[in-house]
């Protein structure tokens, strides 16, 4: 759309892309790591925490301290710095926020309409729903009756619309289809993303796109993996990958064809980004699991997006980068919650 | 006296008997055979629960940190899990089995039904939930055992309590009243052996008088001329009714 986006991207853009810097710059280092693996209780967590950026966030909290407290917590943060970088950005940014939110979105509409099937009531549904997937016709969802009425009452006016309507074949919704379903959604929302980065151009489309690419094939090689030995048919399995990754065409038809995890290390080793991946890949227990490596080319990428200026990727980077921060703190303090008998 | 004889060894004879009846019934012989096979099996379900329970301590701290694996790279899943919950997959059969004369419940797990979760975690996680789930139905597993073997455990802790009270009753209150009824059987009958002995000793004694007072009167009278001998049949005598001789 616009060459030369060092010309006119501060205009619009400049304010939000300084503070999301700023934002970037606060996250937790390799030292403040270490002095998280050195704590002995979550009270040390909680005090470690609060020399960081995330100062007295916990200093509400009634005792005792738990780690879902700690992790509702960060997460009300990222979400506050969220909808204030939402809530100032113009167009076309703000349509990449709501495509970035789009993915939380796609979780909270599984859960409501699995709550609704098993006639949940949906207040607590709604505490358990992401706050950055929220949309205002989430209440209404238990009204609908059947998937057609939910559609076409409540989500015609999300943005996830067109999603549904990739996959509003098959109304029936018992366990099996609603995993399917929501990948199902997932691949449609990547694909539409890809493309609205595709089409913005410039450096945001030299950033974004490769770590969409990414996502997309990471998603065909775990849920290859995971469907091994399960229920889940080969022609089933090669309509929930995206094709807007690397390995598509040919790569989504061998790997549909796969059936263990060597011949899907065989197709990965037809593409030279994920061969010294799966390389790096330990066998069994101890030493990473792909989804492990996975998650590290994630970060890699994320981080690498800090290095060019002038476009939109830095926000879904940070975005993700302070997602894995409250993972891994979330995975420390969890070790306190061990019995140890 | 014969009689009183017999009739005394009759009488031991019969309360020996009793006695040595008693005795063996008495848990001088009961007690060790089923207190000892069921204290035998009490002391092996203790070990064996004992070293269970350690197992499970390790089993439990395993399944945790899986699940805190799971939760890292899935997400949380939990409300997903929670809501898709309808039928037991695993479940317990209870079947009876004795053991020196108890009767303990123990529990066996049998699968049913297939795994509902198959496909959760399918984009992101899966292979630390399917750990997740070997961990946890180890754990399951583990806790079954655990619970056949404390209940058994409990019901023989009864068993045995019982059976000492019994025991220890037997030992303390039934022989010894069988005891004294034995003593005081010997007693009486001890007494009315002397009292025969007695009774027989007096009449001989009046015998004795009688018998002497009857010849002292013979004596007088034979002194005083009045009495008549009796023909004697070989004293050589004239007999009248010969006519010749």
């Amino acid at each position: 759309m616009l060459e030369g986006a060092e010309f006119y991207f501060n205009v619009d853009h400049g304010y939000l892309e300084g503070l999301v810097r700023g934002c970037k710059a606060s996250l937790l280092t390799q030292q403040d790591y270490i002095n998280l693996v050195q704590c002995e209780t979550l009270e040390d967590v909680k005090i470690h925490l609060q020399t960081t950026d995330y100062g007295n966030f916990l200093a509400n909290q009634t005792n005792p301290l738990t780690v879902s407290k700690i992790d509702t917590e960060m997460r009300k943060k990222l979400c506050r710095e969220f909808e204030y970088f939402r809530n100032h950005s113009l167009e076309p940014l703000s349509t990449f926020f709501t495509y970035m939110t789009c993915s939380y979105m796609i979780d909270n509409v599984i859960l409501l309409m699995n709550g609704a099937l098993q006639k949940k009531s949906v207040k607590e549904i709604l505490v358990k729903c992401h706050p950055l997937g929220r949309f205002t016709e989430m209440e209404a969802v238990n009204i609908a009756e059947t998937p057609s009425d939910l559609f076409n009452a409540v989500l015609v006016e999300t943005p996830l619309a067109p999603f549904f309507q990739d996959c509003m074949s098959e109304n029936t919704l018992d366990e099996l289809n609603i995993e399917l379903l929501r990948n199902k959604l997932y691949k449609s929302y990547l694909e539409a993303f890809y493309k609205f980065c595709k089409n913005h151009g410039d450096v945001t489309a030299e950033i974004m796109c490769p770590i969409l690419e990414f996502e997309a094939d990471r998603r065909a090689f775990i849920i290859t993996l995971n469907s091994f030995g399960t229920e889940l048919s080969k022609d089933d399995r090669e309509t929930l990958y995206p094709t807007c990754g690397k390995l598509y065409p040919e790569g989504l038809r061998l790997l549909a064809q796969a059936e263990d995890f060597d011949q899907m290390r065989r197709v990965a080793d037809h593409y030279g980004v994920y061969k010294p991946l799966f390389e790096a890949v330990g066998d069994g227990s101890g030493g990473k699991t792909l989804e492990d490596v996975f998650y590290e080319r994630e970060v890699q990428m994320n981080v690498l997006a800090f290095n060019r200026q002038f476009h939109y990727g830095v926000f879904y980077a940070y975005t993700k980068l302070k997602e894995q921060e409250m993972r891994n703190i979330v995975y420390r303090s969890s070790s306190f919650e061990v019995p140890i008998l | 006296m014969p009689i009183a004889r017999q009739t005394s060894t009759t009488y031991e004879h019969l309360t020996s008997n009793t006695h040595a009846v008693c005795s063996s019934r008495a848990g001088v012989i009961w007690r060790p055979m089923v207190c000892w096979r069921r204290r035998a099996s009490f002391c092996d379900c203790y070990k064996t629960s004992h070293v269970t329970k350690m197992l499970m301590g390790e089993v439990m701290r395993e399944a945790a940190f899986s699940l805190a694996e799971a939760k890292f790279t899935a997400g949380d899943f939990s409300t997903t899990v929670i809501q898709n919950v309808n039928k037991a997959q695993v479940k317990i059969r209870a079947k009876k089995d004795n053991v020196a004369g108890v009767t303990l419940p123990v529990f066996e797990h049998y699968h049913e039904g297939t795994d509902s979760y198959e496909l959760t975690g399918l984009a992101r996680g899966g292979e630390q939930l399917a750990k997740l789930k070997r961990n946890y139905a180890k754990a399951v597993e583990l806790l079954v055992e655990l619970a056949s073997l404390q209940t058994s455990f409990v019901t023989l802790d009864e068993a045995i309590k019982i059976t000492n009270r019994r025991v220890n009753a037997i030992e303390h209150v039934i022989i010894p009243r069988i005891e004294r009824t034995l003593a005081y059987i010997i007693t009486e009958l001890d007494e009315r052996e002397r009292e025969e002995f007695y009774r027989l000793k007096k009449i001989q004694e009046k015998k004795k008088i009688l018998k002497e007072k009857s010849e002292k009167d013979l004596e007088q009278r034979r002194a005083a001329g009045e009495v008549m001998e009796p023909a004697n049949l070989l004293a050589e005598e004239k007999d009248e009714d010969l006519l010749f001789e």
